[in-house]
C-alpha cells in the first residue's frame, strides 16, 4: 500500500466557493481512478477534481466557509492529511464585482406588490464614517469570528462590535482617516440633534415636496366636497357597504358554484375510480363470451375484495348484478365443462374457473341459489360417459358398415383391411387418447388441483376407469377373438358383431397380428399413465389372449400350408442319416422354423408388462401342444396321403409270377428299375413311394420329431413332449398300417402263386420225379426269386425297412408252405426228398428273416412230409440241397447279409 | 495572529515577494516538487508547507507565494505581517522588477518594523544570462546597501534554488534561537523596540 496522500501546496490558499484550486502534494493517487475522495474545508469536491499527476490535482472549492484541511483519499494510500489549509470566504457580490459563480442580480424580495419597500436600507449601506470604501477591499486574513466570538459587524445588530466593524471595513484606513471619519460621524450625530431650522435646511427639498403633496390633497378634497356634498363619508360608507354586500353576493355565488363543481368532480372521480365495478357486469359477460374465464375470475374476486363488504347501496346493487351474471356464467361453465369432446387443458381451465367462482359465491345468498356442484367430478363423469359412448358409437358404426359391405359385395380387396381391423385401430386410438385424458383429469382431481370443497370419491373413479378399460377390452374381444366362444360375452355386454360369412372371417384372420399391434400401442400408452395394476391387468389379459389367438392362427395357417406340402414332394431321398426318407420332413422343418419365427415376432415375444404365454400348465402351453400335435398329425396325414395311391394313379401291377403268365408279365422293370433314387420322382412307382413314405415315417418316429422338439426348445419353448410323443405314436400307427398294406400288397400275390406254381403241369407229390439233377421245384425257385425282387426294391429305397417287411412276408410264405405240405396226402419217395429239399432251402435261405413263428411253420412243413424221410432219403436230400445251394448261390447270398 | 503553537518541528514562515512574472512560483514549485512550470499563471496567494532537514534538525518550512501584480498590493500587508523571512525576487532580464524590489523592501520593513528581518535578494532567471538587463554589480551594490545576501538563481536549472531557501530558514532559525535567549534574559529590551 502506498503511503498516505499528503497535501503540501495550495494555489490559491483562499477564495470564495467555486475557486479553482491547484492542490499539490505527494501520493495523491497513482491514476485518476485511484482518487476516490477530495474534501476541501469539509465540502466534497471530488466531482470537480481533475487528477493531473500524483503530485497535482486541480479542483474547485465547494460551498464551505472558514479555514479547513484538504483531505485527499486514494485507493492505494487511504485517507490523507494536509500541511496547508484553505480559507473559504463568502463575498458579497455586487454588479461590478467579478465572480466565479452566477449571482442572481435582481433583488428578489424588494418589490412586493409592485410597491417600493418601506424599509430604509440606507443606514446599513451607507458608511457611517463617511469614508470612501475605495481601496478597502483588503480582507483581514483571520476569521473575525475567532476574535470576537460574541459579536458581529452588523450595525443594526445588538451585539455590534465597533472593533469588528473597523477591522472588517477599514483595515487599510489610516489612523488620520479614521479620525476624520470619527469627526464626520460626530458631525452627523450633532446635525441630528440641532434645531428644526437646520433640519429644514438640510431637508429643504423634501419639506417642499411634502407641502406640494398636502396642497394636492386639499385640492382633491375640495373637488370631492363639490361632488359628493358635505358628508362625503356617508357616500363613501354606503358605497363601501354596497360593495361589501355585492362582493359577499358574488363570493357566495362563486362559492355555490365551486361547491357544485366540486361535488360533480368528486362524483366523476368516484365513478372513474370505481369504473371497474360499474363496468364489471358487462365486462364479465363479454369476457365469458370470449372464453376468458380467468379474467372473469380475477375481476370477480377483485370486486369481491374491494366491494364485498361495502355498505354503499349503489355498490351493493352493482355487485348483486355481477353476482347474477356470475351465476349465469357458472351455469354456462358447468355446461361447457361436461360438454365433450374437449381437451383436458381446456376442461381444467374451465373447472378451475368454475371452482373458484363457486368458492367465491359459496356462503352468500346468491351463491346458495345454485347448488354447489363438483365440476371436476362432473367433468370426469362426462368424460367417462363420452368415452363409453365413443366406443359404442364406433362399434356400431363399424359393425353396421361391416354388415353392409358383407351384403353388398362378395369380392373384397384382400389388401384392404377389413372393417374389424379398422374398428380395432380406431378403438385403440380412442382409448389411447381419451383414457389418458380421463386418467389425468382424475389425477388432477385427486391431487386436489381441481377439487372444489367436496371430498373426492376415489372408489368411484377407480371403478370408472376399470369399467372403461373393461369396455374397451370387451369391444376388442368381440372384434378380434373371432373364433372364441363369445356367447357369454354377448349376453353380458348386449353387443355383437354381425356374424359374417366364413370367407370374411377367413379374410380377417391374417389381420389379427395388426390388431394385436394396435392394442399393444394403446396398452403402451396406458402403461405410461401409471394406472392401477388391476386396470392394466385387464388389458394384459386381453392381449395375452389375443397373442395366443394369434399364435393359434399362425399355426393353423402353418397346418394349412403343411397340408399342401404333399404337392411339393419330389421323392428325392436325400436325407443322409436315414436312407429312404425324402425332403418332406425338411420342408416341414423349414415351415415350422418360419412359423415359429413369425410367431415369435408377432406375438410370443412378451412386450412391456405382458405375461409369458408359456408358463407350465397354462393355456399357452396347452395351445402350443395342441397346435403342434395338429401340425404333426397333419404332416403324418400328408405322408399317408402320399403313400396311398390316388385314383388316377397307375393300377398296381401284379407282375409277380412269370410262370402263370399274367397279362402284364412283360413289364418286369418295376422289380429291377427302382434300384436307384436318381431315377427321379416321376420314375418312382407307387410301391417305391410307399417305401419312401414308410421310410419317412420311420425317420420321423426315430429322429425327426425329436429334432422338432429341439427346434422348439431353441426358440424358447418348453419341450413339447406330449405333442411329439403323440405324433410319434400316430406316425408309428400309420407306419404299421402302411407296412401291413405293403406287406399285404407284396406278400399276397407272392404267396398266392406258390400253390398254383406247385401244382403246375399236373404235378403231384406222390408221383415219382427226377431228382438227380439237384434242382428245386419251380415254385420254390419262383418264390425265392420273387423275394429277391422285393428285397431289391426295398433295399434300393431304404434298407432299414427290409427286416420288418421281409419278416412278415417270410412268415406268410412259411405258413403257406406248412398249409400246402399238410394238405398233401402222400409223398412219393422222390417227392418227399424234393419237398424236403425245397422247404429246407427256403428255410435256410431265409433264415435271417424268419422269426420264431416262421421257423415253426417251416418245421411244421417239414414234419408234414409223410411218410417221414428215411436215412437214405435224408442223405440224398442233403446231397441235392448242397448242389442246389451251390447253384443258387447268388440268390441266397443276398438274404445271407445280416445287416444290409 | 494568534496562531496556536504547533507541536512537532519548528515552523518557519517564508514569504515570496517580487514583481509579477519574475518566477516566485517557479522557484517555489521547483523547491517543493522539483518541478519547473513553463506556462505562466498569475498567482493570487499560494501556500506550501514542507518538512526539510536543516543542519541535522527537522524543521517545517511554510512558503507563502504572493501575488506580484499591483492589483493585489493592498492585501500584501496582511501577508507580510505573518512572514518570518522574505525572498525578494526579481528577474535579471527585467530591470523594472529589479527596481520594484526597493518598494517591496520598504513595505516589508514598514510592516515588520525590523531592519534585520531575514531577507534575501534573489536574482532569478540566471540561465538567461545573455538577456541580462540588470548588471550583476548593481545587484550586489543594492544587497550591500541593504546588508542582505544576494544570490542569483534559476528555477529552470534549479541553480541555487535550495540554497536560497535553506539560507533563509537557517537565518530565521538562528534568529529565533537568538530571541529565545533574549527571552531568557529579559533585562534589556530589544533594539528594534528602542527604535520605535
Amino acid at each position: 500500500m502506498a503511503p498516505q496522500p499528503v497535501v503540501t501546496g495550495l494555489s490559491p490558499k483562499e477564495g470564495p466557493p467555486g475557486t479553482r484550486v491547484i492542490i499539490r502534494g505527494e501520493f495523491l493517487g497513482c491514476r485518476a481512478q485511484d482518487l476516490i475522495g477530495l474534501k476541501i474545508c469539509g465540502s466534497d469536491c471530488l466531482l470537480s477534481a481533475e487528477w493531473k499527476s500524483p503530485n497535482k490535482i486541480i479542483a474547485r472549492t465547494g460551498p464551505a466557509k472558514g479555514k479547513g484541511d484538504i483531505i485527499v483519499t486514494t485507493i492505494s494510500g487511504g485517507v490523507g492529511t494536509s500541511t496547508v489549509q484553505f480559507r473559504a470566504y463568502h463575498e458579497t457580490i455586487g454588479p461590478l464585482k467579478e465572480s466565479a459563480v452566477w449571482i442572481e442580480e435582481s433583488p428578489s424580495q424588494n418589490f412586493a406588490w409592485g410597491r417600493r419597500t418601506l424599509t430604509q436600507s440606507g443606514l446599513t449601506q451607507e458608511d457611517p464614517l463617511g469614508l470612501s470604501i475605495e481601496g478597502n477591499e483588503q480582507k483581514i486574513p483571520e476569521d473575525l469570528r475567532d476574535l470576537f466570538p460574541d459579536a458581529c459587524g452588523d450595525l443594526s445588530q445588538e451585539n455590534f462590535s465597533p472593533a469588528w466593524f473597523l477591522l472588517e471595513n477599514h483595515l487599510a484606513t489610516s489612523f488620520e482617516d479614521l479620525k476624520a471619519g470619527l469627526s464626520y460621524l460626530k458631525r452627523k450625530v450633532e446635525s441630528q440633534k440641532e434645531g428644526q431650522l437646520s433640519f429644514l435646511k438640510s431637508n429643504a427639498g423634501s419639506v417642499i415636496d411634502q407641502l406640494d403633496t398636502l396642497m394636492n390633497i386639499r385640492d382633491k378634497f375640495q373637488e370631492d366636497v363639490k361632488l359628493y356634498g358635505k358628508e362625503p363619508f356617508q357616500v363613501l360608507e354606503q358605497s363601501i357597504e354596497n360593495s361589501i354586500s355585492e362582493s359577499q353576493k358574488i363570493f357566495n355565488d362563486v362559492l355555490v358554484r365551486k361547491e357544485k363543481a366540486d361535488s360533480t368532480r368528486s362524483v366523476l372521480f368516484a365513478l372513474s375510480r370505481h369504473k371497474f365495478l360499474f363496468c364489471l357486469p358487462n365486462s364479465v359477460d363479454r369476457r365469458a363470451k370470449a372464453g376468458e374465464y380467468d379474467i372473469v375470475v380475477n375481476d370477480y374476486s377483485r370486486a369481491k375484495n374491494l366491494f364485498g363488504k361495502t355498505e354503499l347501496a349503489i355498490f351493493r346493487q352493482v355487485l348483486e348484478e355481477v353476482d347474477q351474471r356470475i351465476l349465469l356464467i357458472r351455469r354456462q361453465l358447468h355446461e361447457k365443462v361436461v360438454k365433450m369432446p374437449q381437451s383436458v387443458e381446456q376442461q381444467k381451465k374451465l373447472i378451475k374457473a368454475l371452482t373458484s367462482l363457486e368458492m367465491q359465491q359459496s356462503g352468500t345468498a346468491i351463491g346458495d341459489r345454485l347448488r354447489n356442484t363438483d365440476p371436476a367430478w362432473d367433468a370426469i363423469e362426462a368424460r367417462a360417459k363420452y368415452l363409453e359412448s365413443t366406443f359404442r358409437q364406433t362399434f356400431d358404426q363399424y359393425a353396421t358398415k361391416d354388415a353392409a359391405t358383407q351384403e353388398k359385395a362378395k369380392s373384397r380387396d384382400p389388401n384392404q383391411p377389413p372393417n374389424r381391423v379398422n374398428f380395432c385401430e380406431e378403438l385403440c386410438d380412442i382409448a389411447a387418447s381419451q383414457l389418458p385424458d380421463l386418467w389425468r383429469l382424475g389425477q388432477l382431481y385427486f391431487t386436489g388441483e381441481l377439487r372444489g370443497p367436496h371430498d373426492p370419491k376415489p372408489g368411484d373413479f377407480k371403478r370408472m376407469v376399470l369399467t372403461a378399460i373393461e369396455k374397451f377390452c370387451i369391444y376388442l374381444r368381440l372384434t378380434i377373438l373371432i373364433a372364441a366362444d363369445q356367447r357369454a360375452l354377448r349376453q353380458s355386454s348386449g353387443l355383437s358383431w354381425p356374424i359374417g360369412s366364413s370367407s370374411a372371417t377367413h379374410h380377417f384372420l391374417p389381420w389379427i397380428p395388426q390388431c394385436l399391434r394396435y392394442t399393444r400401442i394403446a396398452y403402451a400408452t396406458l402403461i405410461g399413465l401409471d394406472l392401477p395394476s388391476d386396470a392394466l391387468d385387464i388389458i394384459q389379459k386381453l392381449i395375452d389372449e389375443v397373442r395366443l389367438f394369434c399364435f393359434s392362427i399362425i399355426f393353423k395357417r402353418a397346418t394349412d400350408r403343411c397340408k399342401k406340402l404333399g404337392a411339393q414332394e419330389t421323392w428325392e431321398t436325400t436325407v443322409e442319416d436315414y436312407p429312404g426318407a425324402t425332403q418332406l420332413p425338411a420342408a416341414l422343418e423349414a415351415l415350422l422354423v418360419e412359423t415359429l419365427e413369425e410367431v415369435q415376432s408377432v406375438c410370443m415375444q412378451p412386450e412391456v408388462r405382458e405375461g409369458n404365454l408359456l408358463e407350465p400348465h397354462s393355456d399357452g402351453q396347452r395351445e402350443v401342444t395342441q397346435r403342434l400335435q395338429e401340425l404333426l398329425s397333419t404332416f403324418s396325414g400328408v405322408i399317408a396321403e402320399l403313400a396311398y395311391p390316388s385314383h388316377d394313379d397307375e393300377t398296381p401291377t401284379h407282375n409277380v409270377s412269370q410262370l402263370l403268365g399274367f397279362p402284364n408279365a412283360q413289364q418286369p422293370e418295376s422289380v429291377s428299375g427302382g434300384g436307384s433314387g436318381s431315377g427321379g420322382g416321376a420314375a418312382l412307382n407307387w410301391e417305391q413311394r410307399m417305401l419312401c413314405c414308410l421310410a419317412n415315417y420311420a425317420y420321423c418316429n426315430k429322429s425327426f420329431f425329436a429334432h422338432i422338439g429341439d427346434i422348439f426348445v431353441r426358440h424358447g419353448y418348453p419341450l413339447p413332449t406330449l405333442a411329439i410323443e403323440t405324433a410319434r405314436y400316430n406316425a408309428n400307427q400309420l407306419f404299421t398300417n402302411l407296412l401291413e398294406e405293403y406287406v399285404e400288397h407284396k406278400g399276397d400275390p407272392l404267396v398266392g402263386t406258390i400253390e398254383p406254381s406247385m401244382y403246375l403241369g399236373r404235378f403231384q407229390w406222390d408221383h415219382e420225379m427226377e431228382i438227380g439233377l439237384g434242382q428245386l421245384r419251380p415254385y420254390a425257385h419262383e418264390c425265392l426269386d420273387n423275394l429277391v425282387g422285393v428285397y431289391s426294391e426295398i433295399y434300393s429305397i431304404s434298407p432299414a425297412l427290409l427286416r420288418p417287411i421281409l419278416e412278415s412276408i417270410v412268415q406268410t410264405i412259411s405258413e403257406e408252405l406248412a398249409r400246402l405240405m399238410s394238405c398233401v396226402q402222400h409223398f412219393s419217395y422222390t417227392g418227399a426228398i424234393q419237398a424236403h429239399v425245397d422247404i429246407r432251402l427256403l428255410r435256410d435261405g431265409l433264415e435271417n428273416y424268419a422269426n420264431e413263428t416262421a421257423k415253426n411253420y417251416f418245421m411244421e412243413a417239414l414234419e408234414a412230409i409223410s411218410p417221414p424221410l428215411n436215412g437214405e432219403q435224408k442223405r440224398k436230400a442233403d446231397e441235392i440241397l448242397e448242389r442246389v445251394k451251390r447253384n443258387m448261390r447268388l440268390q441266397l447270398l443276398c438274404f445271407a447279409v445280416k445287416e444290409p | 495572529m494568534s496562531k496556536k503553537p504547533t507541536a512537532g518541528p519548528a515552523l518557519h514562515k517564508v514569504i515570496m515577494v517580487g514583481s509579477g512574472g519574475v518566477g516566485k512560483s517557479a522557484l517555489t514549485l521547483q523547491f517543493m516538487y522539483d518541478e519547473f512550470v513553463e506556462d505562466y499563471e498569475p498567482t493570487k496567494a499560494d501556500s506550501y508547507r514542507k518538512k526539510v532537514v536543516l543542519d541535522g534538525e527537522e524543521v517545517q518550512i511554510d512558503i507563502l507565494d504572493t501575488a506580484g501584480q499591483e492589483d493585489y498590493a493592498a492585501i500584501r500587508d496582511n501577508y507580510f505581517r505573518s512572514g518570518e523571512g522574505f525572498l525578494c525576487v526579481f528577474s535579471i532580464t527585467d530591470d523594472e522588477s529589479f527596481q520594484a524590489t526597493q518598494e517591496f523592501r520598504e513595505q516589508i520593513l514598514r510592516v515588520k518594523n525590523d531592519e534585520s528581518i531575514p531577507f534575501l535578494l534573489v536574482g532569478n532567471k540566471c540561465d538567461l544570462n545573455d538577456k541580462r538587463k540588470v548588471p550583476l554589480n548593481e545587484c550586489q551594490v543594492r544587497a550591500q546597501q541593504w546588508s542582505v545576501p544576494y544570490v542569483e538563481t534559476s528555477a529552470k536549472t534549479r541553480e541555487n534554488v535550495d540554497k536560497v531557501f535553506f539560507d533563509l530558514i537557517r537565518d530565521i532559525s538562528s534568529r529565533k534561537k537568538q530571541r529565545q535567549m533574549d527571552v531568557k534574559e529579559p533585562a534589556k529590551p530589544s533594539p528594534c523596540c528602542q527604535l520605535l
